[in-house]
């Protein structure tokens, strides 16, 4: 008897909640009915109900903090609420879909994404087209839908290759003509990842450009090897087996261990920071010896940066992200035309540092 | 036949592996013999050591206790976050380890008083820990203080670095692990909490029948694994600095994997701390050797699965012959 | 101790209704009474295992109410339960010493604990090791740990639950060597059991319990076996042996085992059974009787020798093998090997024939619950409904769900180990009957028992192994206690010198 009137009572509590939550969302759809015409009729903006629905990749990265920080300060410009959400991490593509599916469900104005899997949320982005919600796409954006408006995002690629020029200076006199064989260490993340696959192939190829096709072979993973036979440049690249810090340590050990080893690269964040952390034993990195460029920022990675231990790294430009993510989409919901923006990338060094157009980017 | 033979061969085996695996990848591997990739060795068996051994405590009882992993990340971000706001370092490092007993005697009456299955108790302790977290850093990761910082001597309780020391300093980690391991073992087979934890998960209702006091002990044995994992988020951060909240789901799998290939059986009774440890070790050299000997990712992770099940059938094969 | 007016009532059943017990020191007090009739739940009351409604206990003049089994064994009053409750993980003497170890300092002394168990051991002229892991004991021997255990503590009142079910004859006396004199020490002795012949060896009062309700004490010495018989059933119950052998001349054999070897125990066996026959294995406790069966039933590994069933040899090497060939095994640890405890008594019915009971990929649960209930009357099975999980019928009772397992298959060769274990008067001579009328019916049986008396009464033929040999086979006719006592301690030496 009793389990009966628990199940009852749980029963009718569900019910209230979904009618609560439909209620709300009945709500909104009315109240933005008004401004969400405009893609077809080209009718004009109200302010102040513009809404913009932000589903980013994660949530905890102090990187994502500094897009909301980018897309709020765009949204206090325009008079747009801006609503940030994302996983709790880059790997719960189940979580995303229903952010977005929440986020589509509040009848924004217009929805930012950076989708974790595009096959995932095509269902989601039929449904928005359909609602007349226009979506940008920000940082890795949607690779491979057509329904994306635009994006705002680094162009990691590029990125990628100026961290390969960058490094190329440094080392030049050490791969051209060498005697013996050098070997150059690229960390990555993982292999599935757009913006980390963008960010090492940038690289590798401007790097295998800069000192000759035929003389620089790759090697160490299938998604980028071209070997080279008796190439007397080695890009070795080391991929930990899955996204634990310990195992990228254990990557970042072997490649530090080569004794032909001049440099090394790490892709993001993740990466950087755990070469500076497996070198701690080793303390193979320096100017005088392996080179070391990461991506990215984070504690360790500045103090890494700053104490000369990594000649320098390249940062994205997270706030302008999130800025010009919002700013195309409310363009975008009043009917302009908006086209893809790079919103760039820097190298920072122990130097420059502190300035001005740099320091914004960098995060703890 | 006496008592240690309920695990002895299984250990004699596993030590074997040990010893053929890192001669193996010395062989093999290039440049895997040295003394900083020995170091690097110790360095990543240490938070997956501590779990494990609390956890061995749990296991015992036929019990099981999935929070470990999350327990660890939350434990030392609490800690992390407490320094941060100004507490010295040796109350945020008690802090953490309290938090840690803490969810270790929520875990222990969830299952003792309350009757819930340890799986699913730990299950919950699990979500909590890892949403907890989150909130209490507001999602932002926490970075313990580097060396020359002030708060960072903590880290030369696990490695000790110096002047004229390689750089890849002494790990005095090790020493603290093998030091506790010992203390641990002692207790598991020396004294009477130990001893009635062997007899619950041998026979619960007959241990109860004998007068032993069930919901105390069993308690007892969640809490030291709650001890234990946070001691492990000290000493992840100690190696690694950052934490990142939303972390450590997986931890708990490898240490639980550790504990069983040391012959310890998940169905209770028979409980060895140095068979954990050997089965840690285990696979630690496999994690960091595989690597070594040029294999791409994907298969580390293969050999590694196919090593624990080979473990496991190992001692299915070993009890059987026995009967 | 007494007992005074002592009510018990589970979920819906009420299992004690105003019972009352009485115990003087230097005294042995047997408790009697058919399965189901409250006296392990009296027992389990007494030892704080179990809380009263009603009623008042007295200890030494005192007014008592144990809340644990700790508290009434630091009170002095122990039990010995029927089922074992062995930490099977730990060593003999850890067991034993459970909640009091031995300490030196902080840590177990348990080279102490050793020499004390190997002192209590040879006060009861027991041969265990104590260092040996209790899991790799025989029953039996367990069971002489459990009591070793009991009085190992400073006991005022043992409470004994069927203790010698597993023990061989020279370990009952050794038991009852001890119990007297436990008895001369001034300790007050709870006897709980079914055998007879016991109850007048050792014990001084009788008290009667039926359908848990108090129904009477007796004097030992001067009550006759039918007086307490029929207080426990209500009626005459008959216990002499078969005077010959009910089986046609020319029936044919069904089972016909040559030179059976099979893990340690089981050497060199060759016998046959006849169709509806009852074959008695006699023999003593690690004889190979258990192991024999065992690996006619697949469930052990037969090394060598063959087997064959009504004339056709066939591979026996797992249970669904026997089954399919038509064979039947009730073993002797029923809760281990025989009840799957929590499901029900219709589903532990129909658990070797479920194919019969299939409606398409569906179970028929209506047919399941008519053919339990066909054997649960059959049987007399004591149980509210079929709904029943089957760890809450008494010991008999769950026996009885064995057999109509059994039933259900219609298995024809049955091999019943010690099927009468920790089963009442009563019960027991129900499952004579149905057993003899099973062998009308055509069906076989190969009964191992332990029980001289059941042997002889029930058997046409009686194969008496001693460590893993057929050491003798005898008509009912020709059989005696002496003779089968005599084959049982044949051993090999002495094999040899015939």
């Amino acid at each position: 008897m009793k389990k009966k009137i628990l199940s009852v009572v749980l029963s009718m509590a569900m019910i209230a909640a979904i009618a609560a939550g439909c209620g709300r969302a009945e709500g909104t759809t009315t109240e933005s009915g008004d401004s969400k015409a405009p893609t077809s009729e080209g009718a004009a903006v109200k302010t102040g109900d513009l809404s913009i629905e932000i589903v980013a990749k994660g949530f905890q990265h102090d990187f994502w903090k500094a897009v909301k920080l980018g897309a709020e300060k765009a949204g206090t410009e325009l008079g747009a609420t801006v609503n940030f959400v994302g996983p709790k991490d880059e790997s719960a593509v189940a979580e995303q879909v229903e952010q977005i599916n929440n986020a589509i469900n509040k009848r924004p104005t217009a929805i930012c994404l950076a989708a974790l899997d595009t096959e995932a949320v095509l269902g989601a982005l039929s449904e928005a087209a359909q609602a007349n919600i226009p979506i940008i796409g920000f940082d890795s954006g949607v690779p491979g839908a057509d329904s994306i408006v635009a994006n705002a995002s680094t162009n990691n690629y590029a990125a990628g290759q100026l961290a390969a020029d960058k490094m190329y200076e440094i080392i030049k006199d050490k791969v051209t003509d060498s005697a013996e064989p050098v070997r150059i260490g690229v960390v990555s993340q993982d292999a599935t990842s757009q913006s980390i696959g963008e960010r090492t192939g940038g690289f590798v190829d401007r790097m295998v450009e800069l000192i000759g096709a035929d003389k620089a072979s790759v090697e160490g993973h299938d998604k980028y090897n071209k070997t080279i036979k008796d190439a007397k440049v080695i890009i070795e690249i080391g991929i930990p087996a899955t996204v634990e810090d310990a195992a990228c340590v254990t990557v970042a050990n072997t490649l530090l261990n080569k004794s032909d080893l001049i440099a090394i690269y790490g892709s993001n964040e993740f990466a950087a920071k755990n070469i500076v952390t497996a070198n701690e034993s080793l303390q193979k990195l320096g100017s005088d010896k392996v080179i070391g460029v990461g991506f990215d920022s984070g504690s360790i990675q500045l103090q890494a940066v700053k104490d000369g231990i990594l000649a320098g790294s390249i940062t994205q430009d997270p706030v302008q992200i999130g800025y010009q993510a919002v700013t195309m989409a409310v363009k975008a919901a009043s009917g302009e035309n908006v086209k893809d923006v790079d919103t760039g990338c820097l190298w920072y060094t122990a130097d420059n540092m502190q300035d001005e157009a740099i320091a914004p980017c960098l995060y703890e | 036949m006496t008592k240690k033979n309920s695990i002895g061969t299984q250990k004699i085996v596993a030590v074997l592996a040990l010893v053929l695996l890192y001669l193996f990848f010395s062989i093999f591997g290039n440049n895997f013999f040295q003394y900083s990739t020995f170091i690097s060795i110790l360095d990543s068996s240490y938070y997956i050591g501590f779990m494990a051994i609390g956890v061995t405590f749990v296991i015992t009882t036929g019990g099981m206790d999935l929070s470990i992993g999350t327990v660890c990340i939350c434990c030392s971000l609490l800690g992390g976050t407490l320094f941060k706001a100004g507490v010295p370092m040796p109350f945020a490092l008690c802090i953490t380890i309290l938090i840690g007993l803490l969810f270790g005697l929520a875990n222990g009456l969830m299952v003792s008083v309350m009757r819930l299955p340890s799986f699913i108790a730990s299950l919950g302790t699990m979500m909590v820990s890892r949403g907890l977290g989150s909130i209490i850093t507001k999602t932002a990761s926490v970075t313990f203080p580097q060396a020359e910082n002030s708060g960072a001597w903590f880290r030369n309780i696990f490695k000790f670095k110096a002047a004229g020391l390689p750089a890849a300093g002494i790990p005095t980690g090790f020493i603290l692990l093998i030091a506790l391991a010992i203390l641990m073992a002692v207790i598991m087979n020396k004294t009477r909490p130990g001893r009635y934890l062997l007899a619950m998960g041998s026979n619960k209702e007959a241990a109860r029948l004998s007068g032993v006091n069930i919901v105390k002990w069993e308690t007892f044995a969640y809490i030291i694994s709650g001890g234990f994992a946070a001691l492990a988020g000290i000493s992840y951060a100690a190696v690694y600095s950052t934490l990142m909240p939303g972390t450590g789901n997986g931890f708990e799998l490898d240490a639980i994997a550790g504990v069983v290939i040391g012959g310890t059986s998940l169905s209770g009774g028979n409980g060895s701390i140095s068979g954990t440890l050997i089965g840690i070790f285990i696979m630690s050299v496999l994690k960091t050797g595989l690597p070594f000997v040029g294999l791409q990712p994907h298969y580390q992770l293969l050999i590694t699965g196919i090593v624990l099940i080979g473990a496991v059938f190992a001692d299915v094969l070993n009890k059987r012959k026995r009967k | 101790m007494t007992m005074k007016g002592i009510d018990k009532t589970f979920v819906g059943v009420q299992a004690l209704k105003s019972v009352q017990f009485e115990l003087q020191k230097h005294e042995v007090h047997a408790l009697m009474g058919e399965n189901g009739a409250g006296k392990s739940t009296l027992m389990k009351i007494l030892t704080g295992i179990y809380s009263r409604d009603n009623g008042i206990i007295t200890f030494e003049g005192k007014e008592v109410e144990y809340k644990n089994p700790k508290e009434a064994g630091d009170a002095g009053i122990v039990i010995v339960h029927q089922e074992l409750n062995m930490m099977n993980h730990l060593t003999v003497a850890q067991n034993i010493f459970i909640g009091k170890e031995t300490m030196k300092g902080k840590l177990i002394d348990d080279q102490k604990m050793v020499d004390e168990s190997k002192k209590l051991f040879e006060l009861l002229s027991i041969d265990i090791d104590p260092k040996e892991i209790m899991g790799n004991l025989t029953v039996g021997k367990q069971q002489m740990c459990e009591i070793a255990k009991a009085i190992s503590t400073d006991a005022k009142v043992i409470v004994f639950d069927e203790p010698t079910a597993a023990l061989t004859d020279a370990e009952i006396h050794e038991l009852f060597k001890i119990i007297n004199d436990l008895r001369d020490n001034g300790l007050g002795i709870i006897y709980i059991s079914h055998r007879m012949d016991e109850i007048n060896r050792i014990t001084d009062r009788v008290t009667v319990m039926r359908d848990g309700e108090y129904v009477g004490t007796l004097d030992t010495k001067s009550s006759t076996k039918d007086s307490i018989i029929n207080m426990m059933v209500g009626r005459a119950v008959y216990e002499d042996p078969k005077q010959q052998s009910s089986v046609p001349d020319g029936a044919p054999v069904v089972l016909k085992v040559e030179h059976l070897k099979a893990g340690r125990l089981v050497k060199d066996l060759s016998f046959e059974l006849r169709k509806g026959e009852i074959l008695g294995f006699s023999g003593l406790m690690g004889a190979g009787r258990t192991e024999t069966a065992r690996a006619l039933f697949g469930a052990d590994k037969i090394d060598s020798g063959d087997i064959y069933i009504k004339g056709e040899k066939v591979e026996i090497q797992s249970p669904k093998d026997a089954i399919s060939h038509g064979i039947g095994y009730l073993s002797e640890d029923r809760k281990r090997f025989g009840i799957i405890g929590d499901k029900t008594v219709a589903e532990n019915t129909t658990m070797a024939s479920l194919e019969n009971f299939m409606n398409g990929c569906f179970i028929n649960k209506r047919k399941e619950k008519e053919v339990a209930q066909k054997y649960v009357d059959a049987l007399k099975t004591k149980t509210p409904t079929v709904n029943q999980a089957v760890e809450n019928l008494s010991g008999g009772n769950q026996q009885k769900v064995v057999i109509g397992k059994w039933l259900t298959r219609d298995s024809e060769i049955l091999i019943f180990d010690e099927p009468t274990r920790g089963i009442d008067v009563g019960a027991k001579s129900e499952i004579y009957t149905l057993m003899n009328q099973l062998v009308k019916e055509g069906k076989s049986i190969i009964m191992i028992s332990s029980e001289l008396t059941e042997i002889l009464r029930m058997s046409d033929r009686i194969i008496v192994m001693c460590e893993g040999r057929k050491t003798g086979e005898l008509s009912i006719e020709e059989a005696s206690q002496e003779s089968i006592m005599a084959a049982a301690t044949l051993r090999e030496e002495n094999q040899e010198e015939r």
